[in-house]
């Protein structure tokens, strides 16, 4: 494949779940790669585009729920492109104080993350693996955002059905709990197979080709993951119904991802 | 429709269409700004839509079909001609992004790639190992001025690697690299000799491993060589030193050891241990540097003999050596030997005439060890010695039993001491021809060992000063109580002193200590002195007397100086060993003579060692005072019960 305006000897071919994510959210951060894969993933799933929105205003909700819960600084594992509505948008607009340290391995995603956030003294990227906590912890440290004897917001939306069985899920959370005093948060959304196990299934067997293989949790196996939190109200359901603003016609059963929010004890 | 409805019903209408970080009454009145823009500024109201991301696939027919009814349709044809330019220039931005994104990315890749290449080149160009990176045939693509050197070749790239392996090596060293590339080790090292270009040999450790390109895929073989050279001549030199003498060059003891061991196991062998006559007279007369000189010319002349004989040849001790080979002729070897030293060497001038004494182990069986061995050749040396210079000797394991048996004791006596398990008996002297009992002589008891040989083994262990001062106070301390319980009737101490002590110069202070501290009077003790320390000029027997304590000497023979010694000294008797001979010879009255020699000196006669009647009759007869060993000795407390009676 060759694109006039790609750099020489960056490899477009391999489509990522970042920018498939950009383009189901109307961006254009993307390659064709990208978009073929967001095609099929549309024809499994045609309800893509909404819960990628859908997703993504879940992040809005919780970062304003943890901010009303005194919460200023933030860890958004998984962040990918940036793209409308970043946290430190959303955190430091209700706050210009918050903190904010992102947290992708992705070279494309990590750059272009750095250029958004030049000159913002208040938040940064840092290059880890999300499922390497000693690693992500200690360059969390060393960015001097957080401040580990305070509560932290620990996101994980919309990326753990990236994390495979065998890299031990419970463990990555629990060492993330660990790291955080009482009173920290954790924001999770992930793909379930308990919503349209038809279209989920196809997913999975989209996603298999790409960079990014998914691995969609029943609400049981998430319930495990917040072992060591309590889970807040209204617990682990579809996307639109974790504390919606307002009355809309987003239809739960169709929502593909469950999120909710703990609070560790 | 009012505006502020309106601005409602738009927002219901795109709000799924699209994700805008905003709640949703953030939503409508964000509309309802663009509503107000809308009748006179449409391109602005575009441009807004596309700026806070109402750029869903439908956002803009469900804004048309909201806002159609409502409008003008030239506001509405702007309105979407605006748009879709916003959104072109939008992607294009947004491709800009990421393309930044992209070259920010690259150029970070490019940078650690250039930083890990420039550390790469600074090891390999720098390295004192030799590298070379080759493909699977060998040849180098890449290699380094250290391997370079190594091989004594200017470039090596596109020369084969494998043209510097030693030939006998290079085979396995071909199957080596093939378990590597085909996965079955990471890497190997071994140790191996190169050639170099110039022919010469260079030891080296070389470690082979695989090089990978970014998919994994197995490209080339990377070689590191280091050059052991230096190592391993030192190495080699080394265990030479450790096995050889540094002054002959022969093999030394532990090789020869071994070389014995390995002789032993395969058949019948002869083992000889030879050691230099007089050797310590050229070392301690002419000097070392002499005496080193004659040992390199010895083990010249041995080394000829030995490697005509196919034996292995060592030196094993200060003058001694070593020979082993498989059972030959004795005799005829050591008159080899013999014959080839025999020449003279010539050493500062001294033309030396050399000889050595010799051991011989020959045809030991198997199951001996090789300790065993070496100790046998030794023993069979020590006995060629005792015969004389230029002798040699066959191990006799009978003799040597006897000798081990010796000097075992001989060890064992300071110990025995120790722990008390010395004894004194006394044996009656008897008084001729009435045969009373005129005197008990006090005799050491070992176990079964009697005074004579006790004595032998203490003069050897160098210990018979103090078991000769403790014969005497026990003796003296026994006697005093004799005296006190028999009164007149006990009869006289008599004591014999060791060579030693009849030389010690503390022995009277110690004889008179010794009366003094047992209360025995020195009128009741005799002391015999060994007549050789008198017959050097020992003046022990004059402050003896001088003292009050009766004398005599031990072991006289009635030569002529021991005769003029007696015309001198205070002595009161002497004591005689000799066998009796037939009476009417010539020996029984020559021994009738000296008797009456010494008599005529005024000095008594006791035979030592006279073992029946009718020796103690034959001693009567040539007119001896006293006889000795006619009873047997007994223990003190036998002899106090025999007194007593």
């Amino acid at each position: 494949m060759t694109l006039s305006w790609v750099p020489e000897g960056v490899d477009t071919g391999l489509p990522s779940a970042a920018r498939l994510y950009d383009y189901l959210l109307g961006g254009g951060h993307n390659f064709a790669a990208d978009r073929a894969l967001a095609e099929k993933f549309l024809k499994a799933q045609p309800n893509g585009r909404t819960i990628a929105r859908l997703n993504r205003a879940f992040l809005r909700r919780a970062v304003l729920f943890l901010m009303d819960q005194g919460i200023r600084q933030f860890l958004d594992l998984g962040s990918g492109i940036p793209t409308v509505g970043n946290v430190h948008e959303i955190a430091q607009k209700a706050d210009p104080e918050a903190r904010v340290v992102y947290v992708d391995f992705e070279d494309v995603a990590v750059a272009h993350s750095r250029l958004i956030l030049e000159g913002d003294e208040r938040a940064t990227i840092i290059q880890e693996d999300m499922t390497d906590p000693a690693a992500v912890l200690a360059a969390a440290q060393r960015s001097g955002l957080i401040d580990f004897s305070q509560p932290v917001g620990v996101l994980t939306v919309g990326v753990f059905h990236f994390v495979a069985p065998e890299k031990d899920p419970a463990s990555i959370v629990a060492a993330y709990r660990d790291a955080v005093v009482p009173g920290s948060h954790l924001a999770f959304s992930q793909f379930t197979q308990d919503l349209q196990p038809e279209e989920m299934a196809g997913v999975v067997e989209v996603m298999k080709k790409s960079m990014n293989p998914m691995f969609p949790r029943t609400k049981q196996e998430i319930t495990a993951l917040f072992d060591g939190f309590e889970i807040t109200e209204p617990g682990i359901v579809p996307l639109p119904l974790w504390r919606p603003d307002s009355e809309n016609d987003d239809d739960p059963d169709k929502a593909g991802i469950y999120a909710a929010v703990g609070r560790k004890l | 429709m009012q505006r502020s409805q309106l601005a409602h019903v738009w927002a219901r209408a795109i709000s799924s269409t699209a994700y805008v970080p905003l709640s949703p009454a953030e939503i409508e009145a964000y509309l309802y700004e663009l509503l107000e823009l809308l009748p006179t500024a449409p391109e602005t109201v575009a441009e807004r839509m596309v700026a806070i991301r109402l750029t869903g696939p439908d956002s803009l027919r469900r804004t048309i079909e909201v806002l159609a009814p409502e409008y003008e349709q030239s506001v509405i044809a702007t309105l979407s001609s605006q748009y879709a330019f916003a959104m072109r220039l939008d992607a294009f931005d947004q491709q800009e992004q990421i393309k930044v994104a992209l070259m920010a990315s690259k150029r970070r890749v490019e940078r650690v790639l250039k930083v890990s290449e420039a550390r790469f080149r600074e090891v390999f160009t720098s390295s004192a190992l030799g590298i070379a990176i080759t493909d699977f045939a060998g040849v180098c693509v890449e290699a380094n001025d250290t391997l370079a050197e190594i091989v004594g070749h200017g470039s090596l790239i596109g020369r084969s690697l494998f043209d510097f392996f030693h030939p006998a090596d290079a085979e396995r060293l071909g199957a080596a690299y093939r378990r590597v590339r085909n996965g079955v080790v990471d890497r190997f090292r071994e140790q191996r000799k190169l050639i170099r270009a110039d022919g010469e040999p260079v030891w080296v450790y070389l470690a082979g491993s695989l090089l990978h390109d970014a998919d994994g895929v197995p490209t080339h073989h990377v070689t590191m060589i280091e050059d052991i050279s230096e190592l391993y001549l030192l190495q080699k030199n080394l265990d030479h030193q450790l096995l050889h003498d540094s002054l002959t060059g022969l093999p030394n003891r532990q090789h020869f050891v071994t070389q014995l061991e390995k002789l032993h196991g395969q058949g019948p062998i002869t083992l000889y241990h030879l050691d230099l006559d007089a050797f310590s007279v050229v070392n301690n007369g002419l000097g070392h540097a002499a005496g080193d000189t004659l040992l390199r010319s010895v083990a010249q002349r041995l080394h000829a003999v030995a490697s005509a004989q196919n034996a292995v040849l060592a030196r094993i001790g200060g003058g001694e050596f070593g020979i082993v080979c498989f059972a030959n002729e004795v005799p005829e070897m050591v008159s080899l030997i013999q014959e080839e030293l025999t020449e003279p060497t010539y050493v500062d001038g001294h033309g030396l005439a050399l000889s050595v004494s010799i051991g011989v182990v020959d045809r030991p069986p198997g199951s001996s060890s090789v300790s065993e061995l070496l100790r046998a050749a030794n023993s069979a040396l020590r006995q060629a010695q005792q015969r004389g210079m230029r002798q040699w000797a066959l191990y006799d394991p009978h003799e040597d039993a006897v000798r081990r048996g010796q000097a075992a004791l001989a060890a064992a006596l300071p110990g025995a001491v120790e722990s008390g398990e010395l004894s004194v008996d006394y044996s009656a002297v008897l008084d001729l021809p009435s045969r009373e009992v005129i005197g008990l002589a006090a005799r050491l008891r070992w176990g079964d060992l009697g005074h004579a040989q006790t004595l032998a083994l203490a003069e050897e262990t160098g210990i018979s000063l103090p078991i000769g001062q403790w014969l005497l106070h026990e003796s003296c301390a026994q006697a005093a109580q004799w005296l006190s319980a028999l009164g007149e009737r006990a009869p006289m101490l008599h004591v014999a002193l060791s060579p030693l002590q009849s030389r010690d110069e503390d022995l009277v202070a110690h004889v008179k200590r010794t009366l003094d501290e047992t209360g025995l009077p020195a009128s009741q003790l005799r002391v015999a002195l060994d007549i050789g320390s008198v017959l050097a000029g020992d003046d022990n027997v004059h402050v003896l007397a001088d003292n009050g304590i009766g004398t005599g000497v031990d072991g006289f023979h009635g030569g002529y100086h021991e005769l003029a010694l007696l015309s001198e000294l205070p002595v009161r008797a002497v004591v005689v060993r000799a066998a009796v001979a037939a009476e009417g010879t010539v020996l029984h009255a020559a021994m009738g003579d000296v008797v009456a020699a010494v008599h005529r000196l005024g000095v008594r006669v006791v035979a030592d060692g006279v073992g029946s009647d009718g020796d103690a009759d034959w001693w009567t007869s040539v007119g001896a005072d006293a006889v000795h060993g006619l009873m047997p000795a007994l223990s003190a407390a036998e002899m106090t019960e025999y007194l007593a009676n």
